[in-house]
């Protein structure tokens, strides 16, 4: 019998691969389900990853502390996205093919999410993500109908800031936004909510990144004479443009997405700059038993409260939502689970809010999974819609007055 | 007077750009390769003046730093890599800049972290003149830019160093019959150039935010900038740089904000199809 080189080196290396792994990718038996944990440990999302990733472990402990899902322990294998798109692809692609994962939970950023979710497609596997991103939502990122998201939409966010600026009484809104997916999304979801309700967007503005001044940017938009200026931003261009509209000392108000006007920009541009700003995120549930479940695994996790990190509430929620899935299914192939994630955290049916409590539910009636981050009630895109927190920056505290409910 | 303060937008950022293109321009006129590390030279820049402004206080002293850190970088990067490459072909200098631009931008985020860092100075109303408003930030940075190039020129014109540099950029074996050291020239020209981007780094620093990243994306612009000016003279990159800042921003109520970026190279094709040596360039013969 000759061997090819080829066949060798494939050989040694499936060999070298096997030794190397984990002893849970040899023993993979019939009683487990393998998830691959996908999150920003590093880079951008680093205050966030972390705690993403400890919270789908923890939650995969309750459910197996819980006797599993129907009959299965979780296994959680864990990688890194370095939240960038490039990094996370190959992350994902070990999960799917070196440990086997049958989905993949907690990408963050609408670029990584858009950059996996072709590979999880293709493994006809589902993929659970908190990006805002309105493609994630259509085809052809979602034509399978296998992802699910748990952050709102930029569209949602635009809505949330229609709302608040006409509790807030503005009149003249203009707009800015960065130019991608996610910026101008917040900008173009604010300008329809706000022209539904019968009002005008006196100027937009989308600009680009990496730009040495934006003052012209401003100065159009300033030009128009707005009372607000609604922004789909980041943090790095939000100082920019903040810097160079105080300088210019024309009052207008500020509204913005909570991940450009947080406390490190003010920080950056110092309090007097962000004085007045309204930064608005999603929070999560927090008024549920979910909630509380979440918070006292977070604060055991990180020792933390677990309102610092949104995001970890989403991963809780991702393990859970997937666990009463297979229960519900009584199988773990993915058309099954797929079929079931609705069916197990949309009304109607009884309100449940932890794994143990849900699974029992199940046997007799409906049950409609009440989350952490936030009611879990997915659309036909997979998306949900979390309440958002409106907060005003005053002497440079973020200081939240009042929650918005779309 | 909408187009006034467009302009006055456009200057300021030209400047910056100009000292940039500056810098490339040296390093090509003398060593003659395009230097990709200059971005990161800025970058480095930005960092000293941001570390010495955290210390001391003072605006003027981090300035001092930029120009002494940046300077001392690129005459490090000129023994440890591109003297040794002297005679090897553009394309192997090019890429071994690249290389040390990574280093040097890897160097940086292990050091200061991958998040932004901003310049704590006050920030004040601006000058109104007429209708046009002018922020006293740029017009202290159009400052320090105008005297950056003042000391450039004069160094290039006024300093027998500076007259070995045009010597040796006009034509490197006739300047080394007529007795000139290429080593002494080669270390005043790293020296500057290197000085020239630490300034230009520090300007957009404090106009923006530093970040690991922020140099390196200046890259392009100013490249940009050295073609249309000219390849190799120094006027001609600073006149360029102002050209084109205000040619973006002049073309933002017909194009908007989005393709500004893209006039700046439809001005450099143009440019290069219809007078390719630039616009003060001399035409080089072959040798």
């Amino acid at each position: 019998m000759t061997t090819t080189r080829r066949e060798f080196m494939g050989t040694i290396g499936a060999a070298t691969a096997l030794v190397g792994a984990p002893s849970i990718v040899r023993a993979q038996g019939q009683g487990t389900f393998r998830i691959g944990a996908l999150c920003p440990v590093t880079g951008a999302g680093s205050p966030f990853g972390s705690g993403m990733q400890k919270m789908i472990v923890a939650a995969a402990d309750a459910v197996n502390g819980a006797g599993g899902a129907a009959g299965r322990k979780l296994e959680v294998v864990s990688e890194d996205t370095q939240s960038s798109p490039q990094a996370a692809v190959l992350a994902a692609k070990k999960l799917i093919d070196v440990n086997k994962v049958q989905a993949v939970l907690g990408t963050w950023s609408s670029g990584v999410s858009l950059a996996v979710i072709p590979l999880t497609n293709e493994a006809n596997i589902i993929l659970m993500n908190t990006s805002g991103a309105p493609a994630l939502s259509v085809p052809p990122a979602n034509a399978k109908g296998l992802s699910y998201r748990f952050q709102a939409t930029n569209e949602r966010f635009g809505r949330a800031f229609a709302e608040i600026c006409a509790k807030e009484g503005f009149k003249r809104p203009a707009t800015m936004a960065f130019n991608n997916a996610s910026g101008i999304g917040n900008t173009e979801g604010f300008r329809k909510a706000w022209e539904a309700k019968g009002n005008k967007v006196v100027a937009s503005v989308v600009y680009e990144p990496n730009q040495p001044t934006y003052r012209s940017e401003l100065q159009k938009v300033l030009a128009a004479n707005p009372d607000v200026i609604v922004t789909g931003s980041y943090l790095a261009d939000s100082t920019i443009i903040l810097r160079e509209w105080y300088q210019s000392g024309q009052p207008v108000k500020w509204v913005m997405p909570g991940w450009a006007a947080s406390p490190d920009l003010v920080k950056a541009t110092g309090p007097d700059v962000v004085e007045g700003i309204i930064s608005v995120d999603s929070i999560s549930n927090e008024e549920a038993p979910s909630y509380k479940a979440y918070d006292e695994a977070y604060r055991r996790a990180t020792g933390q409260p677990g309102q610092s990190n949104v995001y970890a509430a989403m991963t809780w929620d991702m393990v859970h939502v997937l666990s009463l899935a297979i229960e519900a299914a009584k199988a773990t192939d993915t058309a099954a689970i797929n079929a079931k994630i609705r069916e197990v955290s949309n009304p109607p049916g009884q309100q449940v809010y932890t794994f143990a409590e849900a699974r029992d539910a199940l046997k007799n009636s409906k049950i409609n999974f009440e989350g952490a981050s936030s009611v879990l009630d997915f659309d036909e895109h997979g998306d949900v819609t979390p309440n958002f927190g409106v907060f005003f920056i005053e002497g440079g505290k973020l200081n939240r007055r009042y929650v918005v409910r779309l | 007077m909408f187009y006034a303060q467009l302009i006055v937008n456009g200057l300021v950022q030209g400047l910056v750009i100009g000292l940039a293109a500056l810098s490339i321009t040296l390093v090509f006129g003398i060593a003659r390769f395009p230097n990709a590390a200059t971005g990161d030279t800025m970058t480095l820049g930005a960092y000293a003046a941001l570390s010495t402004h955290t210390v001391t206080g003072s605006i003027v002293l981090g300035g001092a730093g930029a120009l002494v850190a940046a300077a001392l970088v690129s005459l490090l990067a000129y023994f440890a890599v591109f003297r040794r490459l002297a005679e090897r072909p553009v394309v192997a200098l090019l890429v071994a800049s690249i290389g040390v631009a990574f280093v040097l931008r890897a160097a940086l985020a292990v050091i200061f972290g991958h998040s932004q860092q901003v310049f704590q100075v006050p920030l004040s109303r601006p000058f109104v003149f007429g209708s046009v408003r002018v922020a006293p930030l740029d017009l202290q940075i159009a400052a320090v830019a105008l005297a950056s190039l003042a000391v450039v020129f004069a160094l290039l014109y006024l300093t027998p160093i500076g007259r070995q540099m045009r010597a040796v950029a006009d034509n490197r074996d006739l300047a080394r019959v007529s007795g000139i050291r290429p080593g002494r020239v080669m270390v005043a020209l790293w020296l500057l150039a290197g000085a020239v981007a630490g300034i230009a780094g520090m300007m957009l620093g404090i106009k923006t935010i530093v970040s690991p990243e922020f140099g390196w994306e200046m890259l392009l612009p100013s490249f940009t900038a050295a073609i249309l000016g000219g390849i190799g003279s120094p006027a001609g990159a600073v006149l360029a740089g102002l050209v084109l800042g205000v040619a973006k921003e002049i073309s933002t109520p017909v194009v908007g904000f989005t393709y500004k970026i893209a006039l700046a190279f439809i001005i450099m094709l143009g440019v290069l199809l219809i007078r390719p040596r630039g616009l003060f360039g001399r035409v080089e013969g072959a040798r």
